[in-house]
């Protein structure tokens, strides 16, 4: 029977929080200075794209740099992850990259559990203090994974508006509203939207 | 004999002949979206669901995302200048093995749904057909044979025994580069298996009113 199926070199690109996350990150962080809330409500308004990413990401990181890096890390290491994705990115770690504006220094417990390559924010402590050192621009990460890394096709998946760039950039575009509704910069910018974990991995092994 | 593995719902069009303000499968009867009684009937078989959306989009996508999480949304942002065939091809992409295709604003009686689906393994392509009972229908001609219904013929202009019900099966390209209405690019294949469905479609308000009474009539 003739298919509608074209296989090629395919990198599969997955924003973090809230996607491979069950929750949003930084707010579960920002439980422990008791800030969870007005953290939980900045995070909502970048996903929406109401403030712009970097600025607020700045202001969040200014919030939550007082807090032990180690502390910060056990926090990570609790947050659940959605165990469809996880399978499927362990299935293809070679061909599966996280694009998070998320600090490296703070996600590692996931990147390890997941196994993959990443490409995040990048921060520092210097007695104590929490310098971030770059932040990542995602539509430039995808550039790099399809030019440097010889990828044919790029499937993205992501939630935010900080990863219009990346699902419009990406030949694929899959708007995940797992965890909470999708932005609608994300949406449009997608060709699927999908709002469960089992049917986007039922999705991914299709394309 | 190969089994159907995938549905496609088309439910990207202005369905402009009721003026509605949101898409026909938007409809509610007896407190249930015509989306909601279609997804549950496919629901029942082991299908992946695509449903594509254009018109008021947002407002599918939210109601998928409440009560059906697990049907894959394809957008279809041509709408507008796009047709039924174009959506069901976009939401088959990438989809492997044989699908059902079905128009978003139709409901369709579950028993005879389920038999459709067991003849749909026997034929590359089965056309559902349903009795007149719509305005603007378009009418099929067939012709009995030793392995049932054979469609052999599709018009606008005179009135046969069979209604085309848009709902037909066949692998997941057969609407890839479909210039027309979906019938029209059938008709090339003619002649195709046939086969009765119990439906009713949504297309202008007095279809709305059959529409309701047949919900009553059979409880759906």
């Amino acid at each position: 029977m003739e298919t509608n199926r074209t296989v090629k070199r395919t990198a599969f690109c997955f924003d973090m929080d809230g996607t491979i996350t069950k929750d949003e990150l930084l707010p579960c962080i920002a439980s422990e200075i008791g800030i969870a809330e007005e953290i939980g409500l900045l995070t909502k308004a970048t996903i929406n794209g109401y403030i712009d990413f970097e600025a607020s990401f700045r202001l969040r990181c200014l919030l939550l740099g007082q807090i032990n890096p180690e502390v910060v890390q056990a926090v990570v290491a609790n947050v659940p992850l959605d165990e469809h994705l996880l399978d499927f990115i362990k299935e293809r770690k070679e061909d599966c990259f996280i694009l998070t504006g998320n600090l490296d220094i703070w996600i590692s417990p996931i990147l390890k559990r997941c196994g993959c390559k990443a490409f995040s924010s990048h921060g520092e402590y210097n007695n104590g203090k929490l310098q971030l050192t770059s932040i990542l621009n995602k539509g430039r990460a995808v550039r790099h994974i399809r030019s440097e890394l010889c990828y044919e096709r790029l499937v993205a998946v992501g939630d935010g508006a900080n990863d219009a760039a990346m699902l419009e950039l990406a030949d694929v575009g899959i708007a995940f509203g797992g965890v909470h509704a999708p932005a609608q910069a994300a949406v449009h910018a997608s060709r699927y939207v999908v709002h469960d974990g089992d049917a986007l991995c039922s999705l991914l092994r299709t394309l | 004999m190969q089994p159907v593995e995938n549905a496609v719902i088309a439910v990207a069009g202005l369905g402009s002949r009721l003026g509605l303000g949101h898409p026909k499968c938007m409809l509610e009867f007896t407190g249930v979206t015509l989306l909601t009684r279609m997804i549950r009937m496919l629901e029942k078989y082991p299908l992946r669901i695509h449903v594509v959306v254009g018109y008021r989009e947002d407002l599918i996508i939210d109601h998928c995302a409440h009560y059906h999480p697990q049907v894959v949304l394809v957008r279809n942002p041509e709408y507008r200048t796009t047709n039924t065939a174009y959506s069901l091809a976009m939401g088959a992409q990438y989809l492997n093995g044989k699908c059902v295709f079905l128009d978003g604003d139709l409901i369709v009686h579950p028993d005879s749904f389920r038999y459709f689906l067991q003849q749909a393994s026997r034929s590359d392509v089965l056309v559902g057909l349903c009795q007149p009972n719509t305005e603007h229908a378009v009418y099929v001609n067939t012709e009995e044979s030793a392995n049932g219904l054979l469609v052999t013929g599709f018009t606008r202009n005179k009135r046969t025994r069979h209604e085309w019900a848009n709902i037909f099966t066949g692998p997941s390209t057969l609407m890839n580069d479909a210039p027309n209405y979906v019938f029209e690019h059938l008709a090339k294949r003619l002649p195709l298996s046939g086969q009765m469905l119990d439906l009713a479609e949504v297309d202008t308000a007095t279809d709305m009113q059959k529409a309701k009474l047949f919900v009553l009539k059979y409880g759906l």
